[in-house]
């Protein structure tokens, strides 16, 4: 279908209305506030992120970079808007009318566009994974240290209500202490990209570069990465070892990756985290349970929920004596819930925060930037989640346990 | 929780289609959960592959509407403008800017009968996650206060969206059917599909190209809460067909049925009106128009036609055992058992000559 009968149906009329816009500039928005993203990548994630970016008040892209051309049409399309195309990242980073960066390329490359971006004097919102290896997410630390700028890591779900909740809980000590984090993505599809002429194998490598291990974490850093560092947080940063194991199962078709990755990382306290990724399922799809010794947390993609554990001898009931003072009524046996989970509460959005937890991270890393505030999650965080990812992969890879000291150094 | 169903499609309807496939391409189908219904998308491929490719492209975008339109989940793009549109003006993103644009356009054209803020109304009267209810005049009077399109103001200056008071909100169930499946056979179509159906639900149906050999791909539109007896069929080419009916979600009091599809105009559900189905261009139109003509019937949803929508039309009204059917554009689609059962009783689906013919080509 060419343009003209593209305008010609009301799909059409959707698609490009609004074309005169200017990329959604809000007029009510003084002029100093107004932001000119430049975005490195707009491929499917590129895209989400730039669309979520154009919710926010007197936001706008300036330029869109990429080297597969055909997805300056489907970014225009996002935009309604023609807005300058490179092919080259150091162009855009040479265009004047940009004030941020959003780098969404594979993750091979973040390090390269997220330094170079910085050292351009931009603040820029780093897609997840912050980079690829540990030394390369140290190269990122001394940049940012270098230039004074800001660095916001993709990883939204730290930004939803419901996951902020969690931690809060958590940290008061709602669940008492924590031992475990039980977390699991999975998924049932082979997670490819169509690629038009899949005979072309340079193509291929560059749509579906999520399969192979020179550009990609695979589904540690692709899916992992959300859960692991949430957790992390949690029971105390940085873990002390990793073990894991992971292999192509199922989807034998010319992958690298594994399509099944199971890791276990343990802190120095000797609690520990278990993730686990298969692409050959999808039931009950992505959970992070946090356990505590009187409660639990649960956390997925849209909600969250609290259960109490069943209450310990000493406690209330017994302290209060009415077990003596008042006797005890007997009766036919009574029905308990089985299995036992205790009761549950499930987190309530509060109004006005509802929003994805994408937009969330785009508007708080608009008023981190408006505001000269530090991103929450910031390089130190990207550091902490990009060395459990890339460790973990390295134990898949090798079978062995890997220890953190031996492969990540203390920050100067 | 999503749940997957796949499978080598030989269904009856396609069995034809199948038949005549080029031997270089099969039919693949596969159906999933999404905005409250099942998405089932029917494509031809080269291998399960190639299909497991598509149907992921596909499924991807359902999912990505479905999580910017939906009004069940508070993590959605209209969750957030309904929280916040009645205190400031709210920013969103030329896509949703643009859907709400093109709804409220179809408002206006057809006087409000077609409504994107009939929510509140939906909710009194129990439909929203219900089977519904009649409601007390209270709730009425409170739900026909805050309804109204003119309620929702949009100014493309700053693609912003404001509610005139608070309890006006939106709800995109009328249009976000058929847009997801404008979206999807536009990236089916970019990724090099050239033959496939998407369903919503089956009350909206989107068509690209035809099955190899065939001249469409073949809908059967049913007797009203009658799957077993098609009144019509049409081949779809590059075309979409959207049904609205009254009998799949309704109540019965005091010898009344209240369905679920709402005239705003006066508060209550449209009365008398069984089944419409408008065939259009793209599935975004057909999906308006399938709500709004059957809201207006056809003596005013002619008049909003005149003014403009390219479609075909086909209304059904009247009881069970006494159709009345009108049209707009529909090709003499009628089996004659359709308006008058008794007197010619219906011959088998299979051995039945159909009656229409010709194909729908954007």
């Amino acid at each position: 279908m060419n343009r003209r009968q593209f305008l010609g149906t009301a799909a059409g009329a959707v698609a490009m209305s609004a074309l005169s816009s200017s990329a959604g500039q809000a007029q009510t928005v003084p002029p100093s506030d107004q932001i000119n993203l430049g975005i490195i990548g707009v491929g499917s994630r590129g895209r989400e992120v730039m669309r979520t970016f154009l919710r926010i008040p007197g936001v706008r892209v300036g330029a869109i970079c990429d080297i597969y051309e055909p997805r300056f049409a489907e970014a225009q399309r996002v935009l309604r808007a023609e807005v300058p195309s490179f092919r080259d990242y150091r162009k855009l980073l040479e265009a004047r009318d940009v004030d941020a960066i959003v780098v969404a390329t594979p993750l091979y490359l973040h390090a390269e566009h997220v330094i170079a971006s910085l050292d351009s004097g931009r603040d820029v919102y780093g897609e997840k994974d912050m980079a690829m290896t540990v030394p390369e997410c140290d190269r990122i630390i001394k940049a940012v240290k270098r230039t004074a700028k800001k660095l916001q890591v993709g990883l939204q779900y730290h930004y939803a209500p419901w996951y902020v909740e969690g931690l809060q809980r958590i940290r008061d000590g709602k669940i008492g202490t924590v031992t475990h984090v039980f977390s699991y993505w999975h998924r049932n599809n082979d997670w490819r990209r169509p690629v038009p002429d899949p005979k072309d194998q340079k193509l291929e490598r560059l749509i579906n570069w999520r399969m192979y291990r020179e550009y990609s974490g695979g589904l540690l850093a692709e899916l992992g990465s959300h859960h692991l560092h949430y957790a992390a947080r949690i029971l105390g940063g940085m873990p002390e070892s990793v073990t894991g194991m992971g292999g192509i199962v199922y989807w034998k078709d010319g992958r690298e990756v594994p399509d099944t990755v199971q890791v276990i990382y343990q802190y120095p306290n000797k609690s520990t985290l278990f993730f686990s990724s298969i692409t050959t399922n999808h039931f009950e799809g992505a959970h992070i349970k946090v356990y505590g010794t009187k409660g639990t947390i649960t956390l997925t993609h849209a909600n969250g929920r609290y259960n109490y554990e069943p209450k310990r001898a000493g406690e209330a009931e017994m302290e209060e004596g009415q077990a003596v003072r008042t006797g005890l009524i007997t009766g036919p046996t009574y029905r308990a819930e089985m299995p036992y989970s205790g009761a549950a509460e499930e987190f309530q959005i509060p109004e006005g925060d509802s929003g994805s937890a994408t937009f969330l991270a785009c508007q708080s890393f608009v008023d981190c930037i408006r505001n000269n505030k530090r991103p929450q999650v910031d390089e130190i965080v990207g550091r902490e989640s990009g060395a459990m990812v890339a460790l973990g992969n390295l134990a898949i890879q090798t079978g062995k346990v890997i220890r953190f000291a031996d492969h990540v150094k203390p920050l100067a | 929780m999503r749940t997957l169903f796949k499978s080598a499609l030989v269904a009856l309807l396609f069995a034809s289609a199948a038949h005549c496939q080029s031997p270089s391409l099969r039919l693949f189908s596969e159906t999933r959960p999404a905005m409250g219904t099942k998405f089932t998308i029917h494509l031809f491929a080269a291998d399960e592959r190639k299909a497991a490719e598509y149907f992921e492209l596909a499924f991807d975008e359902i999912d990505r509407i479905e999580e910017v339109l939906s009004n069940y989940r508070p993590s959605s793009e209209l969750s957030r403008i309904n929280s916040r549109a009645a205190q400031e003006a709210v920013t969103t993103d030329p896509e949703v800017f643009a859907l709400l644009r093109l709804a409220l356009d179809f408002s206006r054209r057809s006087n409000g009968a077609f409504d994107i803020t009939v929510g509140p109304l939906v909710r009194a009267w129990g439909f929203f996650r219900g089977e519904g209810r009649y409601p007390s005049a209270e709730e009425l009077a409170k739900a026909r206060a805050v309804v109204g399109w003119k309620n929702v103001q949009l100014d493309p200056a700053s693609r912003t969206v404001h509610y005139r008071f608070p309890g006006v909100e939106l709800d995109l169930g009328a249009v976000g059917k058929g847009y997801a499946l404008d979206r999807v056979i536009e990236l089916l179509r970019e990724a090099g599909v050239q033959s496939a159906l998407v369903d919503a639900g089956s009350s909206t149906m989107l068509a690209l190209g035809a099955p190899p050999g065939e001249e469409g791909w073949r809908v059967q539109i049913p007797q009203p809460a009658n799957r077993t007896q098609s009144v019509s069929s049409v081949l779809l080419r590059d075309a979409s067909l959207s049904t609205s009916g009254s009998y799949e979600k309704f109540f019965r009091l005091n010898g009344r049925t209240y369905c679920h599809i709402f005239d705003p105009r006066i508060g209550e559900p449209v009365q008398n009106m069984l089944q419409t189905t408008v065939i259009a261009s793209d599935a975004t139109t057909s999906d308006i128009l399938s709500t709004a003509l059957f809201v207006l019937g056809p003596a005013a949803g002619k008049e909003l036609l005149r003014s403009g929508p390219d479609a075909k039309v086909l209304w059904i009204q009247g009881e069970p055992q006494a159709l009345q059917l009108d049209f707009w554009r529909w090709p003499d689609p009628v089996f004659p058992s359709a308006s008058s059962p008794r007197q010619s009783p219906r011959r088998p689906l299979a051995d039945r000559q159909f009656v229409q013919r010709r194909f729908f080509q954007r």
